[in-house]
C-alpha cells in the first residue's frame, strides 16, 4: 500500500461505484447505496491503515504518498496528489459520511433513486480528489466538481425553497472559487515570473513563493481566505448557509455540515497555511478575532432558533469557529488540534442531523418552540440524540473535548483575549444543545407531541448500529485522541 | 486497588444503563431490586478497595498508578494517571462509603419507580466520575470528572423529566456549573503557559508571577463557587433538589459539592501564593455562609432549608481555605459529608412516610412515628449545630478557631460566620421541631398512614447517624500545612464561645416554635437573588441573543440582498444597450473595431513604426 | 496605358467590402444581408489572392478555397434559416425578429 497505485484506487473506487449503481434495480439502490460506501469506508481505513493507525506522526511519515502526472507539460498543468496525515483522515471521514448520508431513508430513494446514488459516489470521489490534490488546478477542478452533485441534491430533493437556495449555494461557492481561481493564476504567473516556467504544482510554487515578498502575497492570499471562509463558513461570510441547510434534503445537509465544511479546513491547512505564512502572521489577530466571533455569534443564533434544523446548523458555525480558531493559532499544535476536532465535528453533526431526521420521520416537524416529550416514547433514539448532545458540548471523554481543549490551549498562546471570548462559546453551547434536547425529548409526551407518533417504532437494528459506530468513534476519540493527530 | 476502585462503579454503570436501555426498548422494565442490588455491589466492591488502598498507603507518600497515555501535542503530554494520597484517599473513602449506604438506602426508595435500572446506572456513573475527580493526577483528569459529575447531576436533577420544573433545574445546574467550568479551563491554560505542564504534581510546585497567580486563584475559585455552588453562583443548588432525595444527599451536599474544596486543597501551594485572591475567597465563603443561612430561616420546603444550609456549610469551608486553614476545611468536609448525608436521607425518609409532603408547616409530630428517623436526625442536628461531642463541633470550631487567629484571617470573616453559626443554629432547629414536634399539621389520614422506613432505608440513616456523633474524633484527617497564627488566642475560648451562639440560636428558634401549632409561615425569597438573576442574566443572553438576530436579519441578509439588487440594478442599466436587432449590434462592434484600430495605429505611430 | 499594380486590386477589395458592411448594417432584408456577408466574405477573398500574387506564396490561394467552402455551407445553411423564419414569422425583416430580447 505504499505505492502510488493506493492514490488511483482510492480515487476510481466511488467512480467504479457509481458506474455499478446504474444497474441496480431501482428498489435496491438504498441497500446497493450502504452496502457500497461501506465497502468503500473499509477499503479507505484499509488504503490508509499505516497512516491513521501508526503510532506517532513519524512512523506515520513513512506511509506517505506523493503522486504527479503530468497533464499538459507545456503550460505546466499536472494532477498532483499526496496522502498525508490530514488527507488521510479527510478521506476516511468523507466515505463514512457518505455512509451515514446514504442510509438515511426519504424520498430521494423514491424519487429518481438512481440519480441520488450515483450523485452521491460522484461526490464521494469529487471530495476524495480534492482532499488529495496538491496541484492547484487540480484542487480547483475537484474543488468544484463537488458543487454539481450538491447543486442536484438540492434542486431535486431539497424542500420548499429550493429554488432560491441552490442559487444562493452556487452563487455563494461560485463567488468563492473564482476569487480561489484568480489566486492560482497570480501564484503561477508569480512562479513563472521567478523561474521562467508555468507548473501549478503546490511544491515548485512553494518554492517561488518563499522568496516573493510579502506584500506581494496580500491579494492571493486574501482570495484563498475568503473561498474557504465562505465555505466553511466563516462569520460574516455565512450568510448562504441557513438557507441552504435547512432546505437541502437530509442527506445533503449532513454532507454539507460534516464534509464540505471541512474542504475548507483541509484547502487552509494544505495551501493557505504552507502558502502565506507571512501574510497570516501579520493578519492573525484579525484572523483570530473572526474565528471568535464566529464561536459566539452563531451560538448566539442558535440560542434562539426554533427549529432543530436550524440550531444545528449554526451550531455547526460555532464549532467550526473553534476549527479555525485552532488553525488561525498558526503552529503544527493548532493545527492538528483543529484536525481532531474537525473529526469530532464531523462525525457529531453527522450523528445529529442523522437522529434529528429520525425525529422528524417519527413526529414530522422538529420545532424547538414547546417540549414534545418524546424520550420515553423512544428510548434508544433519545439516548442516541444525547450523547450527541453531550459530544456536541465537548464532555471530556468524547472526542470533541480533545479537539476543543487542545484548540483553546494553543489559541491562548495566541491571544488570550480571543480565547477567553470564544470561551462563552463553550457556556453558550451548553445552553442551546441542553434547550434542544429538552424541547424535542423531555418534558411530558402529552402535551405537545401528536398522538401518532407513540405508535412508531424506536430506531431499527441498522440505525442503532450506525449511531453505534459513530459513538464508538466519538469514545474512542475521547480515549485516544492521538489517533486523529498525524500532522 | 485504585484502578479496581473505579472500574466498579464504570462496570455497575455499564451493566445497568445497557440493560435498562435494552429493556426499555423492548417495552419491559428492569426490577429496581436487581439493578439497585448490582450498583450497591459495585459501589461496595469500590468501598473495600478505597479501605485496602488506604491501608497500603505510605504515611507520607502516594501511590501512582498509570493507566494509559491520553493525549500529547507538541510538548503537552498528558497521562491518565491516578493517583493516591491522603486528600484523595480521605475523599474516595467518603464517597465510596457515604456512597454505598446511599446506594443502599436507595433500593428501597426507588422501589417504585419504573425508570430505577436508569437511576442506578446514573448514581453508579456519578460514583465513578467522582472518583476520577479526586484520584485524577493531571488537571484534565480532574476536569473529566469535574464535568462528569456535573453531567450525572444534570441527568438525576431531572430523573424526572416528564415535569418541566425538574429539566430547568437540571439545564440551570449545567450552565451554571458550565461558567465555573470555563474558570477552569482558562486556569488549565494559565498552569500549563506558566508551567509547561497540565500535571497537578508540577503545578502545585508551579511559582506564578504576582498577578499571574491572582488570576490563576480566582479562575480556580470561579470553577469551585459553580461546583461548590458560592456566591455568585449557588442558585442552581436549592434548585437542584428536584431530584430524587438520596441524590440531593450524595451529590447536593455529600459529595459533588465539595468537591471544590477538593480543588482548592490539591492546589493549596500555588493558591497560597497570592494573598489577595486568598482573600477574596474567605470573603465569599463568608459571606455565602451568612446569605444562604439568612435565606434557609425564611424556607418552607424541607429540602430547601437543607440546601441552602449545605450552600452555607460549603461557605464556611472556603472561608476556612481562604484563611489558609485547607486541613480545617477538608475536616468539615467529611463530617458535613456524614452529617448532612443524614439529614438529607433523614428528610427523604419523612418525605417517603408522608408520601411527597415536603413542607415543614404541613408536618409535626413524627416523632413517635418516625423513631428510627426522628433519633438519627436528631444525631445530625446535634452535628451541624456545633454541640459537642458531635463531629460538626470539631471541624466547625476548628474554622472559627482559625478564621481568627490565622495571618490571612481577620475578626470580620470570624464575625461573619459566628453570626452564621447562629442563624444555622436557629434554622436546623426551627426545622427539627416543625417536622418532629408539636401537633401534627397535615391531614389526619396521612399522618395515620405514616409509617417509618424498611430496614435498607433504616441502616443507612443509623450508620450515618453513628459517624456523625462520633466521625470528629478522628481530628484533622489530612495534614496540610497549617497557616501561621496572627493570635493566641487559646483554643477552648473558641470552643466555648461557638457551643454558647449554637445554644443561642436553638434557643431562639424553640421560644418561636416550640409552642406546640406553629402558624405557617410563607415562604420568603429573602433577597430575590434567583429574581434577579434571572432577569439580569437570562433577560441579557435573551436580548443579546435579539440583537444577534436582528443583525443576521439586518446586516447580514441585508447585505447579501443588498448584493442581489446591486446586480439587479446594473443588469437593468446595461439592458437598454440590448435593443435586440443585429444590426444595431452589428453597428457597435464595427464602431468598436474601428475605435480600436484608430487606438492602435496611433500607438505604432508614436512609437515611429508608422 | 498605366501598368497593373496589385494595389488597385486591394482598393476594390476594400470599397466591396465596405458595400458588404454597409448592406448588413442598412438593409433590413434577411436575404439581402446574407447577400451582403457574401460580399464581404469575397473581398476577402480578393485580398487574399492579391497577397498571394504579391509575395509568391500559394497559402492565398489555398485559403480561398477553404473560404468559398465554408461560404457555400454557411449560406445553404443560412438560407435555410431564412426559409424557416419566413414559414414561422411570415416575414424576413430583421427588425422584427427579436424573440430572444424579452
Amino acid at each position: 500500500m505504499e505505492t502510488s497505485s493506493s492514490l488511483s484506487f482510492l480515487l476510481t473506487v466511488p467512480l467504479l461505484a457509481l458506474l455499478i449503481s446504474w444497474v441496480i434495480p431501482k428498489a435496491l439502490q438504498r441497500l446497493y447505496a450502504i452496502f457500497g460506501s461501506a465497502m468503500i469506508l473499509a477499503l479507505t481505513v484499509y488504503e490508509t491503515s499505516g497512516i491513521i493507525f501508526s503510532v506517532s506522526t513519524e512512523a506515520a511519515k513513512a506511509f506517505f504518498v506523493d503522486q504527479r502526472l503530468e497533464w499538459v507539460p507545456e503550460l505546466g498543468l499536472s494532477a498532483g496528489f499526496r496522502l498525508d496525515g490530514y488527507s488521510a483522515w479527510f478521506l476516511v471521514l468523507s466515505a463514512l459520511t457518505t455512509l451515514v448520508a446514504f442510509c438515511v431513508r426519504g424520498v430521494w430513494y423514491r424519487k429518481q433513486p438512481r440519480l441520488f446514488v450515483s450523485m452521491g459516489f460522484f461526490l464521494l470521489f469529487a471530495l476524495n480528489s480534492a482532499f488529495l490534490a496538491t496541484d492547484l488546478i487540480t484542487f480547483y477542478l475537484s474543488y468544484e466538481a463537488v458543487f454539481i452533485p450538491m447543486i442536484f441534491m438540492v434542486g431535486i430533493w431539497g424542500e420548499n425553497q429550493k429554488a432560491s437556495s441552490v442559487f444562493r449555494f452556487f452563487l455563494m461557492s461560485f463567488a468563492g472559487s473564482i476569487l480561489m481561481l484568480v489566486s492560482m493564476f497570480w501564484l503561477m504567473s508569480l512562479h513563472h515570473g521567478a523561474t521562467g516556467q508555468w507548473s501549478s504544482h503546490l511544491s515548485d510554487i512553494l518554492g517561488s513563493v518563499s522568496s516573493a515578498q510579502a506584500g506581494d502575497l496580500v491579494w492571493p492570499c486574501a482570495g484563498f481566505f475568503l473561498a474557504f471562509a465562505l465555505k466553511v463558513p466563516l462569520v460574516p461570510f455565512h450568510g448562504w448557509l441557513k438557507d441552504v441547510y435547512v432546505n437541502a434534503p437530509m442527506p445533503g445537509t449532513i454532507w454539507m455540515s460534516a464534509i464540505l465544511s471541512k474542504l475548507g479546513v483541509a484547502g487552509i491547512i494544505r495551501f493557505v497555511i504552507p502558502l502565506f505564512p507571512a501574510v497570516l502572521r501579520e493578519y492573525q489577530g484579525i484572523l483570530l478575532a473572526l474565528s471568535a466571533l464566529s464561536v459566539v455569534y452563531a451560538a448566539l443564533l442558535a440560542v434562539r432558533s426554533d427549529q432543530g434544523k436550524t440550531l444545528l446548523a449554526y451550531s455547526s458555525i460555532s464549532h467550526l469557529g473553534f476549527v479555525m480558531l485552532g488553525l488561525f493559532s498558526l503552529s503544527q499544535e493548532g493545527v492538528n488540534a483543529a484536525m481532531l476536532l474537525s473529526v469530532g465535528h464531523a462525525v457529531t453533526s453527522g450523528l445529529l442531523f442523522f437522529l434529528l431526521h429520525q425525529v422528524e420521520e417519527r413526529t414530522g416537524d422538529t420545532s424547538l418552540n414547546e417540549s414534545k416529550g418524546l424520550a420515553s416514547s423512544f428510548p434508544v433514539l433519545f439516548t442516541g440524540i444525547f450523547l450527541a448532545v453531550l459530544a456536541s458540548v465537548s464532555l471530556p471523554g468524547t472526542l470533541n473535548f480533545g479537539g476543543e481543549f487542545l484548540v483553546l490551549l494553543n489559541a491562548y498562546r495566541a491571544s488570550a483575549l480571543c480565547t477567553i471570548l470564544a470561551g462563552a462559546g463553550v457556556v453558550l453551547g451548553a445552553v442551546y444543545m441542553l434547550r434542544f434536547f429538552q424541547r424535542l425529548g423531555l418534558g411530558s409526551p402529552g402535551s405537545a407531541g401528536p398522538v401518532e407518533a407513540a405508535l412508531k417504532k424506536d430506531l431499527s437494528m441498522t440505525d442503532i448500529l450506525m449511531v453505534a459506530l459513530l459513538v464508538g468513534i466519538v469514545i474512542y476519540g475521547g480515549i485516544n485522541p492521538g489517533i486523529f493527530m498525524k500532522g | 486497588m485504585i484502578t479496581s476502585m473505579i472500574l466498579f462503579p464504570l462496570v455497575g454503570f455499564v451493566i445497568n444503563g445497557l440493560w435498562s436501555l435494552g429493556s426499555a426498548r423492548s417495552g419491559r422494565r428492569v426490577p429496581p431490586s436487581v439493578s439497585g442490588a448490582i450498583a450497591t455491589l459495585a459501589m461496595a466492591a469500590a468501598f473495600v478497595s478505597a479501605l485496602v488502598a488506604r491501608s497500603q498507603l505510605p504515611s507520607d507518600g502516594a501511590i501512582e498508578v498509570e493507566c494509559f497515555r491520553w493525549f500529547t501535542l507538541g510538548t503537552l503530554a498528558v497521562d491518565f494517571k491516578l493517583r493516591l494520597d491522603a486528600l484523595s484517599s480521605l475523599f474516595t473513602l467518603v464517597i465510596t462509603g457515604v456512597g454505598t449506604l446511599i446506594h443502599l438506602y436507595s433500593i428501597s426508595y426507588m422501589s417504585e419507580d419504573e425508570g430505577a435500572g436508569k437511576y442506578f446506572a446514573y448514581l453508579n456513573l456519578f460514583c465513578f466520575m467522582m472518583l476520577n475527580l479526586v484520584l485524577g493526577s493531571t488537571l484534565p483528569q480532574v476536569f473529566l470528572g469535574w464535568e462528569g459529575v456535573g453531567l450525572a447531576s444534570y441527568l438525576l436533577i431531572g430523573f424526572w423529566y416528564r415535569e418541566e420544573a425538574n429539566v430547568s433545574a437540571g439545564q440551570k445546574a449545567f450552565v451554571m456549573n458550565r461558567i465555573g467550568d470555563l474558570g477552569f479551563l482558562i486556569a488549565m491554560f494559565i498552569g500549563f503557559k506558566y508551567s509547561g505542564s497540565l500535571d497537578l504534581a508540577v503545578i502545585e510546585k508551579a511559582v506564578l508571577p504576582g498577578a499571574v497567580a491572582t488570576s490563576f486563584v480566582l479562575l480556580v475559585f470561579l470553577a469551585c463557587t459553580g461546583k461548590s455552588a458560592q456566591i455568585p453562583l449557588f442558585t442552581w443548588l436549592p434548585d437542584a433538589m428536584a431530584g430524587p432525595t438520596p441524590v440531593s444527599a450524595l451529590i447536593h451536599a455529600a459529595t459533588m459539592v465539595t468537591s471544590g474544596v477538593y480543588l482548592l486543597a490539591r492546589l493549596s501551594p500555588v493558591i497560597s501564593q497570592s494573598a489577595s485572591g486568598m482573600m477574596v475567597i474567605a470573603g465569599v465563603g463568608a459571606i455565602t455562609a451568612l446569605i444562604t443561612a439568612v435565606i434557609a430561616c425564611f424556607q418552607r420546603d424541607i429540602k430547601k432549608v437543607l440546601a441552602y444550609s449545605t450552600v452555607s456549610q460549603l461557605g464556611f469551608m472556603f472561608a476556612a481555605c481562604g484563611v489558609g486553614a485547607f486541613g480545617a476545611g477538608v475536616f468539615h468536609v467529611m463530617t458535613h459529608a456524614f452529617f448532612k448525608a443524614l439529614l438529607f436521607l433523614g428528610a427523604g425518609s419523612v418525605i417517603h412516610a408522608l408520601h411527597g409532603e415536603q413542607d415543614v408547616f404541613k408536618m409535626g409530630g413524627l416523632k413517635s412515628k418516625l423513631p428510627v428517623t426522628f433519633w438519627t436526625f436528631t444525631a445530625g442536628w446535634a452535628a451541624i449545630l456545633g454541640l459537642p461531642p458531635f463531629s460538626g463541633f470539631f471541624s466547625k470550631d476548628e474554622i472559627l478557631h482559625q478564621a481568627l487567629v490565622s495571618r490571612s484571617g481577620s475578626g470580620w470573616v470570624f464575625g461573619i460566620l459566628l453570626i452564621a453559626a447562629v442563624l444555622t443554629a436557629f434554622y436546623m432547629t426551627r426545622l427539627y421541631l416543625l417536622v418532629f414536634f408539636g401537633s401534627p399539621r397535615m391531614e389526619k389520614s396521612k399522618f395515620d398512614h405514616a409509617h417509618e422506613s424498611p430496614a435498607p432505608m433504616a441502616l443507612p440513616l443509623v450508620l450515618l447517624g453513628a459517624l456523625s456523633l462520633a466521625g470528629g474524633f478522628a481530628g484533622e484527617p489530612v495534614h496540610l500545612p497549617h497557616p501561621e497564627a496572627a493570635l493566641s488566642t487559646p483554643a477552648w475560648v473558641i470552643m466555648i464561645v461557638s457551643v454558647v451562639v449554637a445554644v443561642l440560636g436553638a434557643t431562639i428558634a424553640y421560644r418561636r416554635y416550640a409552642g406546640g401549632s406553629a402558624s405557617a409561615e410563607p415562604a420568603t425569597d429573602v433577597f430575590r437573588i434567583d429574581a434577579i438573576y434571572s432577569r439580569v442574566f437570562g433577560g441579557g443572553l435573551r436580548a443579546t441573543a435579539s440583537a444577534t438576530g436582528w443583525i443576521e436579519e439586518r446586516v447580514v441578509q441585508g447585505l447579501i440582498r443588498m448584493v442581489a439588487a446591486l446586480t439587479d440594478l446594473s443588469g437593468n442599466m446595461i439592458r437598454v444597450l440590448q435593443v435586440g436587432s443585429a444590426q444595431a449590434y452589428l453597428l457597435m462592434m464595427v464602431i468598436a473595431l474601428v475605435v480600436m484600430v484608430l487606438y492602435f495605429l496611433k500607438g505604432m505611430v508614436q512609437y515611429g513604426n508608422l | 496605358m498605366t501598368a497593373f499594380e496589385p494595389w488597385m486590386l486591394l482598393v476594390v477589395s476594400v470599397l466591396v467590402f465596405c458595400v458588404g458592411l454597409l448592406g448588413l448594417i442598412l438593409r433590413k432584408n434577411l436575404l439581402v444581408m446574407l447577400m451582403s456577408i457574401e460580399l464581404m466574405l469575397n473581398a476577402v477573398n480578393l485580398c487574399f489572392v492579391t497577397f498571394s500574387k504579391m509575395h509568391h506564396l500559394l497559402d492565398g490561394h489555398l485559403t480561398v478555397l477553404f473560404v468559398m467552402t465554408v461560404a457555400a455551407a454557411e449560406s445553404a445553411v443560412g438560407l435555410g434559416l431564412v426559409i424557416a423564419m419566413f414559414r414561422n414569422l411570415r416575414s424576413v425583416d430583421s427588425d422584427q425578429i427579436q424573440l430572444l430580447r424579452d
